[in-house]
Order: structure tokens, then sequence, then C-alpha cells
């Protein structure tokens, strides 16, 4: 049961996150269409990474693939931690603004990194499962 | 006042430096991946009249080294004698921490083991019979968690104690009959030359040349006995007695370990889960890349507030001091070179800091290694192995500690390869050079801007060393081997501790080299007496048109020629020197609207100029490290040659083609 909400919950998020990041790289070339959906490059594959992650992991639960799981929990954590990262970017924009006496509204903060990382969020703190502590070594090794 | 010298050796990544610096209060680098130390570093203590003096070596599987910084720690334990080995010991890994006891033991120092990390082993429900450990190997076992100063009295004991006593007796690994009675041939023939008897433990020597040891062999060549060795070696299969010798050693601890560890239940952790994912044949690259571009975004905007703080703050300073400071020259000296030169680089501090810190978490955390891991393909398309790439990325923050990392590689073109491209990695001190001129000439654009220069560099690094690998230094890379440790989660104080002792460098050289370097410039500026200041009449002036056909081509004028010129010395100078030869105004950014302000300089230019600072020759700080590293001033040459004729071509190129792009701006 949990494994098929974990499933549903990747699959939407990552498309979702998917969707977003491809329209962040189309708006560069079309102009900012949406509103709060910047223009960027690279914001935007950032979203498609964690999208695929999402999906990888969702894609592997509905094959009953155990390890599913830890692809939308990665997932999860990277949503976080990029919508962290989306947020300390926003402040500093907040903070340089006020250093430099412009204009500045909270519309700039509001960015697909930062408000699909709530989602985000909400998943983690539910699912938080299979995370034994401990760490065991292995070696890796590449033919 | 007895003095004892301890050496910190065992496994990488168990803990050595961590204990190291937990014993003397030093703060030498400490990171989680195999390989961080390369050179082997000493620390003082004083402890019930004693002085005890420790020694931290580099990590190593064996004694019989492999690679560079193997060697180091080889070297030392032999030739130097330390009076007692504390082998430092990851007690999730006791197995192969044991290969390397069963090497110690035979070389009759006394050892005493510290079991590290035994938290991590606690946590998965392990448990180890210390006494029991110690008995059968006849070895004091001392139990530490080095990460929280555990055990260090204990350690620091059983150390003293074992130094004094003596004869110590460890149990030494039999090697059954037939390799055993060859030993004891080889040993009668060896015990022959006195010389040898004094320097080495005669049956580790005979045990090494069994097993074909290049560095055993190397040892009794010179001897008188070279000859009748020779002789009995020859007959034999080398080869099957090394395997044979290995069998045994693992027989032993085979044997051992059942007695001593009771396992705790395993299921798949934390840092399996995630390598499952970040290190996924598809997605393992993009998630790299997100990363980075997530450290990226960091260090500029976030930055970027603090940036413009302190741009204001050394703004009121120079203006103050244009008021306060009564001569003209006096005034010109502190506004000009001291603020103009010095402060244009400290400006940068928090993009500094902030690298650094993401730097420290990539190494803290582990995902460094698996960084090597998932580059490794790519890595292997080019001729190196994915071990290579670490280099690299510690070269984000200097090439010197980047040049030093390349010791783990085995190969020694392998090495060479790495050593040589690493100067292209954009290090930390070309990043105010980057910041200044993109955010002058750029506007909106400059964080792609700079990312492209990044990329640039990489890509530079990757196809010289494919250029390296297919003409002067030929070979095919070794398979990738390397251990992956364990996710940590760093605490903040580790992680704020590792950006400050490596941000604080920076300030240091900015009130160092940079400072002096901006004193000379500001000299050159202003001499001879009654010239206009910064003019081309003055020293700087005549220093940088005889430069300036050099340059030119690039579109450069004489005051970048001087500033580049100055860069050799640490690539931040340019800027400083630059921020001493445009002077600085009463607002705040200064010198990038004076820097706009100069007709010679266009966005095309500025770019060619980014692109020469990130390639041309490395500061004189790399070039030392080269030399030490690869051994000799032939290979040093080679890198400033290489990298100047690199730099000044590619930035023809990209002056000349930029334009088109830039809409001729
Ligand atoms: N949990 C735990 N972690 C530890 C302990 N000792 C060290 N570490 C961590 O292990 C990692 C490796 O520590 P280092 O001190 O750099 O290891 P080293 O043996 O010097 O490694 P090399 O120089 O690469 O050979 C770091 O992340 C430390 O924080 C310990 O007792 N417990
Ligand atoms: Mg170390």
């Amino acid at each position: 049961m949990k494994n098929v909400i974990q499933g549903v919950f990747g699959a939407v998020l990552g498309a979702l996150y998917t969707g977003f990041g491809a329209l962040q790289i189309v708006a560069v070339f079309t102009g900012p269409a949406v509103p709060f959906v910047p223009a960027s490059v690279f914001w935007g594959f950032v979203l498609l990474v964690i999208g695929a992650v999402l999906l990888r992991g969702a894609r592997n639960l509905s094959r009953g693939l155990d390890d599913g799981i830890v692809f939308v929990n990665v997932g999860i954590l990277l949503s976080v931690a990029f919508g962290a990262i989306a947020l300390l970017a926003a402040g500093a924009g907040a903070l340089e603004a006020a250093i430099a006496g412009e204009a500045w509204s909270v519309a700039d903060a509001i960015t697909p990194a930062a408000y699909l990382a709530v989602i985000g969020a909400a998943g983690s703190s539910r699912g938080a499962e299979g995370s034994s502590g401990g760490s065991v070594q292995h070696d890796a090794t590449h033919p | 006042m007895i003095g004892i010298r301890i050496a910190l050796a065992g496994n990488p990544n168990v803990g050595k430096t961590t204990l190291f610096n937990a014993l003397t209060g030093s703060r030498q680098h400490v990171g989680n991946w195999p390989g961080v130390t390369v050179e082997k570093k000493t620390g003082r203590i004083n402890r019930n009249g004693h002085t005890i003096e420790v020694i931290d070596l580099p990590g190593t599987y064996s004694l019989t080294a492999y690679s560079a910084d193997e060697v180091v720690a080889r070297d030392y334990i032999l030739e130097e004698k330390p009076d007692v080995v504390v082998q430092v010991v990851d007690a999730t890994h006791l197995e192969r921490n044991l290969y390397l006891t069963t090497q110690i033991t035979e070389l009759e120092v006394p050892v005493v083991i510290a079991l590290n990390m035994v938290d991590e082993a606690e946590a998965t429900g392990c448990t180890i019979d210390r006494e029991r450990l110690s008995s059968l190997l006849e070895i004091p076992v001392v139990r530490t968690v080095g990460t929280r100063g555990e055990g260090l009295d204990d350690l620091l004991d059983a150390a003293v104690r074992e130094a004094k006593t003596s004869p110590h007796h460890e149990h030494i690994v039999g090697y059954g009959n037939e390799i055993e009675a060859m030993i004891a041939s080889l040993v009668g023939v060896l015990a022959a030359d006195k010389d040898l008897g004094d320097r080495y433990p005669l049956r580790w020597l005979a045990a090494r040349l069994l097993e074909g040891d290049e560095n055993a062999l190397a040892k009794v060549k010179e001897s008188p006995v070279s000859s009748r060795v020779q002789d009995i070696l020859s007959g034999t299969d080398l080869d099957e007695y090394e395997a044979a010798m290995a069998d045994r050693r693992y027989d032993v601890i085979a044997a051992v370990l059942p007695q001593v560890r009771t396992a705790g239940a395993r299921s798949m952790n934390v840092s399996e889960m995630i390598d499952r994912v970040v290190t996924d044949r598809y997605l393992g690259i993009p998630i790299f890349l997100a990363l980075m571009w997530g450290a990226f975004e960091l260090t500029f905007v976030v930055a970027a507030p603090f940036v413009a703080l302190i741009e204001a703050g050394l703004a009121w300073l120079s203006a103050a001091v244009a008021g306060w400071l009564g001569p003209a020259w006096l005034a010109s000296l502190v506004g000009d070179g001291i603020i103009g030169g010095v402060g244009s680089v400290l400006v940068f501090v928090p993009n500094i800091f902030i690298l650094f810190l993401f730097l420290s978490f990539l190494e803290d955390t582990g995902y460094l290694a698996r960084a090597a891991f998932i580059m490794d393909r790519l890595m292997y398309a080019i001729g190196l192995p994915g071990k290579a790439f670490i280099p690299m990325l510690i070269g984000f923050g200097c090439n010197v500690p980047g040049i030093m990392a390349a010791r783990t590689i085995e190969g020694e073109k392998d090495r060479l390869i790495t050593i040589l491209v690493n100067p292209f990695i954009s290090c930390s001190a070309r990043l105010p050079v980057y910041i200044l001129f993109a955010g002058a000439f750029f506007g909106a654009a400059a964080g792609a801007v700079v990312f492209f220069l990044y990329v640039l560099g990489i890509s530079t690094a990757i196809g010289s060393a494919k250029l390296f690998r297919h003409t002067i230094l030929p070979g095919e890379s070794s398979p990738f081997i390397m251990e992956m440790p364990p996710y940590r989660l760093p605490t903040v104080g580790t992680s704020l501790l590792h950006t400050w002792s490596r941000g604080a460098m920076y300030v240091r050289k900015a009130g160092t080299i940079i400072l002096a370097g901006a004193l000379v410039v500001w000299c050159l500026a202003s001499f001879p007496f009654g010239v206009e200041y910064g003019s081309s009449e003055s020293l700087a002036g005549s220093l940088g048109r005889l430069l300036e056909p050099l340059v030119a081509p690039l579109g450069f004028d004489w005051k970048i020629a001087v500033a580049l010129l100055f860069g050799l010395v640490a690539k931040e100078v340019v800027v400083g020197s630059l921020g001493v030869l445009y002077g600085t105004g009463e607002e705040g950014d200064a010198l990038s609207t004076a820097l706009l302000a100069d007709p010679g300089l266009s966005a095309a230019t500025a770019l060619a100029l980014m692109v020469f600072v990130l390639l041309y020759a490395p500061c004189l700080a790399t070039i030392a490290t080269i030399r030490k590293e690869a051994g000799s001033w032939r290979w040093a040459g080679f890198s400033v040659a290489y990298g100047l004729v690199l730099a000044w071509t590619l930035s023809l190129i990209v002056g000349r083609i930029a334009p088109f792009f830039l809409g001729g701006a």
C-alpha cells in the first residue's frame, strides 16, 4: 500500500517537475509566458533532472521493483535541496535590492524550484522510510 | 625528556588525520574520501614529561606501495623507523584493515591498534571483542572515536608503553613449511650483509623478495649478496608465492574475525540507497551537473549582496582616506595602492567562502568519490582513470592541492597528465577576474558567461589530457578501483572550520602577496617623479608598452599587459593591479565603472581577457608544485609554454568571433 502511495506521489511530482522544467527552458526562446515561471536554461535543466529521478522511481514501483522507493526518496531529497538553494538565491536577491535601493517584489522569489519543493517537503515528512542509520562501505569497481 | 615518535598508519579514509588533529591540536585536512592526505605531517605533544612526536601518514592498503602517496607512507615506516606505529583501523572494515596489520607486524616495530569508527560499527549492531583481538594478535587494541576525541589518552598510554617495552612481541603470520623454508634460506644468505641486516628486518625482507616486491629487489641490488639472492629467486615462480602468501594472511584474518566480531543485522542502508540513484548509469551525470549548477548559483547569486556591502564599505573608506590624508602622494598610496589593489580582491571574499563551503561539503559527505565514479566512463574515453577527476574537483579551490592529489593515481604517465591539465581547472583565484569583468560587461548574462568559462576550463583540461595521451605520454589507463566511503553528514562545525581555514588563506594572501603586488604596481605607476599617476609615461606605462605588442592582437592595452604580467605571481593580482592602475573613484563600484568607461575595452575584449586569464601560465605556487610533483623543471616549463600558447590562440579566436554574437558590442 505504502508503495502505491509513494509511486503515485513520485509520478505526480515527477510530472510537475518535468513540465515546469520544460516550460522554463522554452521560456528562454519564447519569453516568459506563464506567470511564476521565469526563463532559465539552468533551472529548467535542474527541474528536468529531479523530474527524471522521480519518474524513474514511479516507473520502477509500478513494475514492482522495490528500488523505486529509493529513487522517489532521493528525488524528494533533491527537490528539497534545490528548493533551499532557490530560496537562498531569492533571499539574496531581496537583500541586494535593499542595499542598492531597488524595487523588489515577492513574486521574484516564487520560482518553480521553490514552490515545487514545498510539495516535495510535504512528501518527505510522510515518506521517511527505509532509512536505517549506520553505514556500510562497499567497493565499487568499474570495468 | 625522552622523545618518542609515533607514526599514524593505516588504510585510506580510516580517520588517521582526524586522530592526528585531535591528538596534536592541528588542523590538517580531513575529508571523507580515500587519499586526502598525500604527504606526511608532523605534530608535537608534551605528555608526562615525554615529548611525543606524532606523524600523520597517507593511507595505504598494503606495504607494497603502488602510488606516490603510498610510497611516502611505506618509506616512512621502513626508513625512518618510528618508535611505535599506531595503526588506525576502521572497525567497520576489519578484514581489509587487518591485512595491513599482518604486514606491519613483520617489520618488527612496536604496533598499537587504534580501533577507530567504533561508533559506526556499533550503530550497525556490530560488536568487537577488543581484548580477544588484542590477545590473538599480541598487539594492544584501543577503542577510539576520532571525530569525538574519544580514547586519545588510552591510545597515547598504550603507545608510550609499547615504545618503551622491549623486547616486544607480536603475532606474525606463518606461511607454511615450504615458504618458510625458502624464507629461511633467503635470510641465511641476506645475513651475510651486515649493513642490510642493520637497516631492515631480514625475515621481512626475505618475504618481500619472495613476493617479487620491486622495492625490496632494489634494496638488495647493491648488496654483495645480490647474486646469491638472485640464484635462489630465479628458480621460483614469484607470482605464485605472492598469491600463496596473501592467501595465508587472509586465512589468519579469517580465523581471527569470527572469534572477535559479532556482526549486526544488515539491510540496505542510506549510503547504498543514495548510491543507487546518484551513480545510476543515466541519471548520474545529470545529477552531478545539476549539483554543480546549484553550487554555482550559490557562489554568485547568494554572495552578491555581501559583495555589494563590502564594496560600499570600501568606497566609503577610500573617500574618507582621500579627505583625511594630507599629502597627495600618501592619499594615492593608500587610496589607489592599498584600497584599490587589495580592496578590489577582498571584495570577493563572500564568493570565495561559499565556493569553499561547497567544496568542503563535497568532500565531507563522500560525494566526491561518487563524482569520480560517475565520470569514469568519460575519463576512460580520454584515456585517464576516473580517479583523475578528483584532482580536478579539488582544483576548483586551488590548483596546488589539486596537483598534489594526483599522487593517488597509480600510473606514472596518468599522474603526469593529471598534473599537467590541472592548471586549466578554474581555481578560486580566477573568480575575482570573472566576476569583475563579466559583471561589468555582461550584465544579466554574467552568470552564463562565468559558467561558460568554467566549462571551457574543464573542456580544455579534458582536451589537453586526450592530446597528451596520444602524443607525449601514450599509454593505457588503468581500470577504476576506488573505495566508496559511506556518506557522512558533515557537522556544521567541521564544514565551517574547513571553509574558514581555506577561506582565511585567501584573505591572508590578500594581505601579503597581493598587497606586495599592489604596492609594486603603485610604485611603477607613480614614478618617475612628476608624471601623471598611472599614465603611459610612468614606469608601469613603459613596461606595459614593452609588452603591449605581444598582446595587442588580442585587443589588450598596456594596462592589461602589466596586470597579466603581475598576475603570474597570483591570479588575483590581475584584479589588484587593475584596481591600482585604474585608481579608485569615490563611487562604490569604481573599478568596474572605470573599466566600462575605458574605450579600449569592449565586451568581446573582456571575454578574450577572461579566457586568457583562465588558461595562461599557472601562478608561481602552482608552477613550483608542478616542478616538485613532476620531478623536473622541464614539465613546469612545458606547462607554462603550453598554457601561454593555448591562451593566446584561444583568446584571439574568442576575441574575433565574439563580436558576431554580441552584436558588435
Ligand atoms: N563516525 C566516525 N567518523 C570518523 C571517525 N574518525 C574519522 N571519521 C571520518 O572519517 C573520514 C575520514 O577521516 P580522515 O581523518 O580524513 O581519514 P584519513 O585516514 O586521514 O584518510 P586519508 O588521508 O585519505 O588516508 C572523515 O569524514 C572523518 O570525519 C570516527 O571515529 N567515527
Ligand atoms: Mg589523512
